[in-house]
Order: structure tokens, then sequence, then C-alpha cells
């Protein structure tokens, strides 16, 4: 076995085992942290076969950005380590969707394994000749910049769209309405998001004005 | 030289794994890390094929994959934090109000 071949086994196991503790784990941060775990060896895996820039860009943004995202609404979020929601009894519907869910796992896992594992198919890649530029930044901004540059243009598109709907998303309902104090207008105040009558009159029935998200339930949350 | 059906091994493997996540946890954020795991799962497969065919079309997809990715952590985190704003906890069974 080769020194590639070992890092692979190494490196891929070290994902897969580091995926499973992420899902079986409990408290928020620590699945964070072993889902940091899983990304840096899956770059690793990039590197062996011949990615370099991808691997870079996976641990910078997936590694970096993303999971310090995940980490920061986190905080915000999941303030209770002990794993208070697994405690409670699910209800009818969330203990058939366990169960279902379990079943339809395991079932994709021995169907896709028996079907592959069967034959076991030894695929080797094309040849490279040394000294290509096969994945580096190089070879693959030629690539994005000729014939992927429309789809590129598209995401960068995308990618503020995304950070302008997260913003306005997670805006608190105080900002919203300082931002929208000036409207009279019904349907502007609708459009940002607030009620339709303007400040001193009395809110028209409907949803609670206290939530986004309709009355507050019957279960006992409160809205904010 | 490792073969390129390893890297399909692996990628079945951290999508199942993925799959798991979102069936059973009922923690958005668990579900949300979950997709990106199946994302990245798909990313393995793209890169591995790219290599089997030896141009770069495949991580050329993977990289459009990773940037889609992140606007989808940051919208989903969004909503998340809108849920949690009026809401108190985010456990997607008491997030019904659709169906309702």
């Amino acid at each position: 076995m080769t020194g590639a071949e070992l890092s692979f086994y190494l490196f891929g196991g070290l994902a897969v085992f580091s995926a499973l503790a992420m899902v079986t784990r409990k408290n928020a941060v620590v699945a964070a942290m072993w889902l940091i775990a899983t990304f840096l060896s899956v770059a690793a895996c990039y590197v062996l076969a011949q990615a370099t820039f991808l691997s870079a860009i996976q641990v910078i943004v997936y590694a970096g950005a993303v999971m310090v995202l995940f980490v920061f609404v986190i905080m915000v979020v999941d303030v209770d380590a002990t794993g208070r929601l697994t405690h409670r009894r699910p209800s009818r519907v969330g203990r058939l969707a366990y169960y279902g869910g379990f079943l339809l796992s395991a079932g994709f896992l021995a169907w896709v394994l028996v079907g592959t594992l069967a034959r076991q198919y030894v695929t080797f890649g094309a040849e490279l000749e040394p000294g290509s530029d096969f994945g580096t930044a190089r070879g693959l901004g030629r690539e994005i910049f000729t014939d992927y540059v429309f789809p590129f243009e598209a995401v960068s598109l995308l990618l503020v769209a995304a950070v302008i709907g997260a913003v306005v998303v997670a805006r608190s309902r105080k900002e919203r309405e300082h931002a929208a104090r000036h409207l009279a207008d019904p349907a502007a105040r609708h459009a940002a998001g607030l009620g339709t009558a303007a400040e001193g009159e009395i809110a028209p029935p409907g949803p609670s004005p206290a939530t986004d998200f309709g009355e507050p339930s019957a279960t006992g949350h409160r809205g904010i | 030289m490792v073969p390129i059906t390893h890297f399909l091994y692996l990628a079945i493997l951290l999508f199942l794994i993925g799959v798991g996540g979102v069936l059973l946890r009922r923690n958005a954020l668990f579900v949300l890390m979950s997709i990106e795991l199946m994302l990245n799962a798909a990313n393995v497969a793209l890169v591995a094929f790219s290599r089997l065919h030896g141009n770069h079309d495949g991580q050329v997809f993977a990289f459009f994959v990773i940037a889609v990715a992140a606007a989808e952590a940051a919208v989903g985190l969004a909503i998340i934090v809108a849920i949690f704003r009026s809401r108190d906890d985010v456990d997607i069974d008491d997030l019904g109000l659709l169906r309702d």
C-alpha cells in the first residue's frame, strides 16, 4: 500500500468517524467541532484526488467561514447544552418520522452497499502528465473564467441576494419598526414585515403583532 | 494511486450519515449541519469524477456547490434566528404552522 492510499484511508475513515460523531452529539457546539474535523479530513482527500485549489477553498470557506457562522448562531440559539429537547416525549408524527427515517436510512445503506460492494469495481483516474496544472488555481481559474463565466457571475449574484436576504430575515422587530417608522401606507408597512396599521391606530385583529409566526402557540412558547 | 471507486464509497457513506442526521435529529441546527455534510459528500463525488476524466468540469461544479452551500447556510441560519426570536426553541417538530 502506497503512502497516498494509506493517507486516503486514514483521512476517509477520519471523515466518516467525525461525521458519525457529529450527528450523534447532543451539544451543538461539540457537533460543530466534529463537523469541522469532517471538513478538514475531506479537504485532505481532495488533495489526494489532485484537487489542491478546491482543498484550500474547502478549508477557507467551509471549515472557516461557514462554521464560524454556525458557531455564532449556536451562541445565540442553543444555550441549553443538556439536550433538553430530547427528553420530551415526541409527538405521534415525530415518532413515526423517527422510525420511518431510521428504516429509510438503513434501507438506503443496505441497498447502496450491497449494490456496490457485491461487484468490486476498481477504477483508476485518467493519466495526468507530470507538471500539468490539473486542480491548481491556474487550471481551475482558466476554466471558470472562460467556459463557466456566466454561472460564475450568477453565483456572485446569488451570494449578494443571500446576504441581503439573511440580513432582512434576521433583523429584530424593533429594528424593522425603526426603519419603517415614517411609513404610513399600509402596503408599505406590510412589505416591511409589520402590521398594516400606522402608529397611533389600533392594530387589526389577525396574527399577533408580537410574533412573525402567528399567535404564540398554545404549548407555552412566548413571543418576543 | 487511490481508485476512484473508493472516493465514491466515501461520498456514499458521508451522504448517508447526512441523510440520517436530517431524518433523525429534531434540532434545526443539526438538520442544517447534516445538509452541509450531504453537500460535501456530493462534492467528494464530483471531485472524484473530475479526477476520473482528467478535466476540470467536476471541480468547477464543486466550486459552485461550495458557493451555493455558503448562501444556503447564511439564509438557513437567519431563518433559525428569526424562528428562535419568536418561539424560544428550534425544534422542527413544533414548526407546523403551515400544516395546522
